[in-house]
């Protein structure tokens, strides 16, 4: 408050401060302007004076001249001496005798301003001359000539000027005082209560602020700011309140992120589980998008080989990952049974997912392909060694045979969505690859081939084929490897949009 | 004719051809969202004989959309007496699989992708 208070303190004098000189500067000039045009009246007036006062004095003084009578002179002169602004006085003949001279004693000394004010000014002279019967008889007969004392004549003037100075002064002061009374009043002091006010706003809660009521303010523009700044306090309010919101969404959103992407690698197998398995060997990649979607894979050993699962569930987030988890449970629980009829498989899978989908109301389903692998243990003649059969529509599977040989199965024909209608059997086919030593299958989801780069192409399935056909000789964790290299060599710098998973299977 | 709209998107169907036109993008939120869109498209499909369904324009449709359009084929599948046409675009990533499941569900239906 001290600091609001010198504030407006400074402000009331400079008001002021600035109230005073520019009134005694328009003071000062009009008394200037004053002084000036009485300057040149006084500058007007005195030799007028002087002239009709010599003129009253002409008869006696030329007679006096003429008969060289120092009597009368000496009365002239008197006469004219009476009068205090006379300094000197001298009446002579035309000879150049002085017949009357007076002078003032004690005159002071004028002043350099007086003498440059009036000095031009002092001195007058009249011939005296006596009329003849015709003009061309008029005769000379002296001179009278007198010196004014400029102090005399600037006597008045001086006082005026000092007058005009002082009054202007005084005037200045009252107006600043008058000016900065009425801006007391009528803005300082509401301007206070007001910077008052606005130092009790709680930045932590601007909406509860309770503006000043200005009386007799509400119209005009101090009216006008505070109900604007009691406004905006609400406005900020409200976007306090929207940002504490979204601050807790976020934190919401980011809890349950950490929650789905718990739940996405909660139950997959582990390394150990797929090094366990003899004859094929199998490397398998996941990578959650930045907001986790809802891809799923699982390797299940079961009595007679291994069930292979690959699944994309649509949509981000827990939803998805809820029903990643369901699928995950239901094609183990098919496993665990031992039921071998995979249209049968995905009928189960699908009515369980169906229904409960339908109990979340939202409408998710998922593309799902399963492959059944069987190692041949005694293939005779035959260089097979393996029997996998695929079900289930999701993308294509790509098969890169030892040779180098290259086939897509595309599985669009082989299933329908999971969880999208009541009942799919009788959209449901399989298909059967037979594998040789070193023969590759690559299963992925569309993040893999829809991975998009700075400029937003995407991978593309011509990429992942070609790279998997030049890394087929090493294993498949090197094929693995490769792909994951390419395709974040390819995705760079940009976003991760989709969740990306591999899985490579390499006959033994 | 008779409209529905939203952010993103609208419908629209005009009965004097006999078309409902979907245009934008439909990322409502859960199946009870897309409610309003199922009764106009059910509606439709009970007062025409043809009815086409102009998918063209709908450049993005969510999963809970996609199973509203699986839902209403069945229903049209299933109710005899109104034949049934997509009209798709090839230049519209999320329709080509998603259409042609959708004839696999109804064989009837006439897709037609431009």
């Amino acid at each position: 408050m001290s600091t609001a208070s010198a504030r407006i303190g400074s402000l009331t004098f400079r008001q002021a401060a600035v109230t005073v000189v520019v009134v005694l500067l328009f003071g000062l000039l009009g008394g200037l302007i004053e002084l000036a045009t009485e300057w040149r009246s006084i500058r007007q007036q005195v030799p007028e004076q002087t002239r009709s006062t010599l003129e009253l004095v002409r008869g006696p003084a030329t007679t006096a001249a003429y008969q060289l009578n120092e009597t009368l002179g000496a009365e002239v002169a008197d006469g004219l001496f009476a009068d205090r602004r006379f300094h000197v006085i001298t009446l002579r003949d035309n000879f150049g005798t002085t017949i009357a001279e007076r002078e003032r004693a004690q005159a002071p000394e004028p002043g350099p301003l007086v003498r440059y004010l009036f000095s031009d000014i002092t001195d007058y002279r009249i011939d005296l001359v006596r009329a003849g019967v015709i003009p061309e008889r008029d005769q000379q007969v002296g001179e009278l000539t007198v010196q004014l004392d400029e102090t005399e004549i600037a006597a008045g003037f001086l006082d005026r000027g000092i007058v005009v100075v002082l009054v202007g002064l005084a005037r200045a002061l009252g107006i600043a005082v008058l000016v900065v009374i009425i801006f007391y009043f009528m803005i300082t002091r509401p301007l206070l209560r007001l910077h008052g006010a606005i130092g009790r706003i709680d930045p932590a809660n601007p909406g509860q602020w309770q503006a000043p009521r200005l009386r007799l303010h509400d119209n005009d523009e101090l009216g006008q700011v505070t109900h604007r700044l009691q406004g905006l306090m609400g406005a900020f309010q409200r976007v306090l309140e929207q940002r504490d919101q979204v601050q807790h969404e976020n934190a919401r959103m980011g809890a349950e992120l950490d929650v789905s992407r718990r739940i996405q690698h909660i139950v997959l197998p582990s390394n150990d589980e797929l090094a366990a398995i003899q004859g094929l060997q199998i490397a398998a990649f996941m990578e959650p998008a930045d907001e986790v979607g809802g891809d799923y894979y699982d390797i299940l050993r079961h009595a007679d080989g291994v069930r292979i699962a690959i699944g994309d569930v649509t949509g981000h987030g827990l939803e998805s990952g809820v029903v990643m988890l369901m699928i995950q449970s239901a094609v183990r629980t098919l496993v665990a049974h031992g039921e071998q009829d995979m249209t049968r498989v995905m009928t189960v899978l699908n009515a369980t997912i169906y229904n409960n989908v339908e109990r979340m109301g939202s409408g998710k389903n998922l593309t799902l392909a399963l492959a059944d692998y069987r190692p041949i243990r005694d293939a005779g003649e035959s260089d097979a060694r393996g029997h996998l059969r695929i079900t289930g529509q999701h993308e294509s599977v790509i098969v890169v045979r030892a040779d180098g040989g290259m086939e897509r199965i595309d599985t669009d024909a082989l299933g329908f969505p999971i969880g999208l209608v009541e009942d799919v059997a009788e959209f449901m086919a399989e298909t059967e690859l037979t594998l040789q030593a070193e023969d590759v299958v690559v299963l992925y989801t569309d993040g893999i081939t829809e991975a998009a780069d700075p400029r937003h192409r995407l991978y593309g399935e011509a990429r992942l084929m070609d790279c998997i056909h030049t890394h087929r000789r090493g294993s498949a964790d090197a094929i693995k490897q490769a792909v994951v290299d390419d395709v974040r060599g390819h995705i760079d710098t940009q976003t991760l949009y989709d969740d990306l998973t591999l899985v490579v299977l390499k006959q033994g | 004719m008779s409209t529905l709209s939203g952010e993103g998107y609208s419908v629209e169907f005009h009965d004097s051809d006999e078309c409902v036109a979907i245009s934008g993008t439909l990322r409502l939120g859960g199946l009870s969202e897309y409610a309003p869109l199922m009764d106009l498209l059910i509606q439709a499909m009970q007062q025409c004989r043809t009815l086409t369904l102009d998918l063209r324009e709908l450049e993005f449709l969510n999963s809970s959309g996609i199973a509203a359009l699986s839902k209403f084929v069945i229903r049209a599948r299933d109710h005899d007496g109104c034949h049934l046409v997509i009209r798709g675009s090839s230049a519209v990533p999320w329709q080509g699989k998603s259409l042609n499941n959708l004839k696999r569900l109804m064989p009837s239906l006439e897709l037609h992708f431009e």
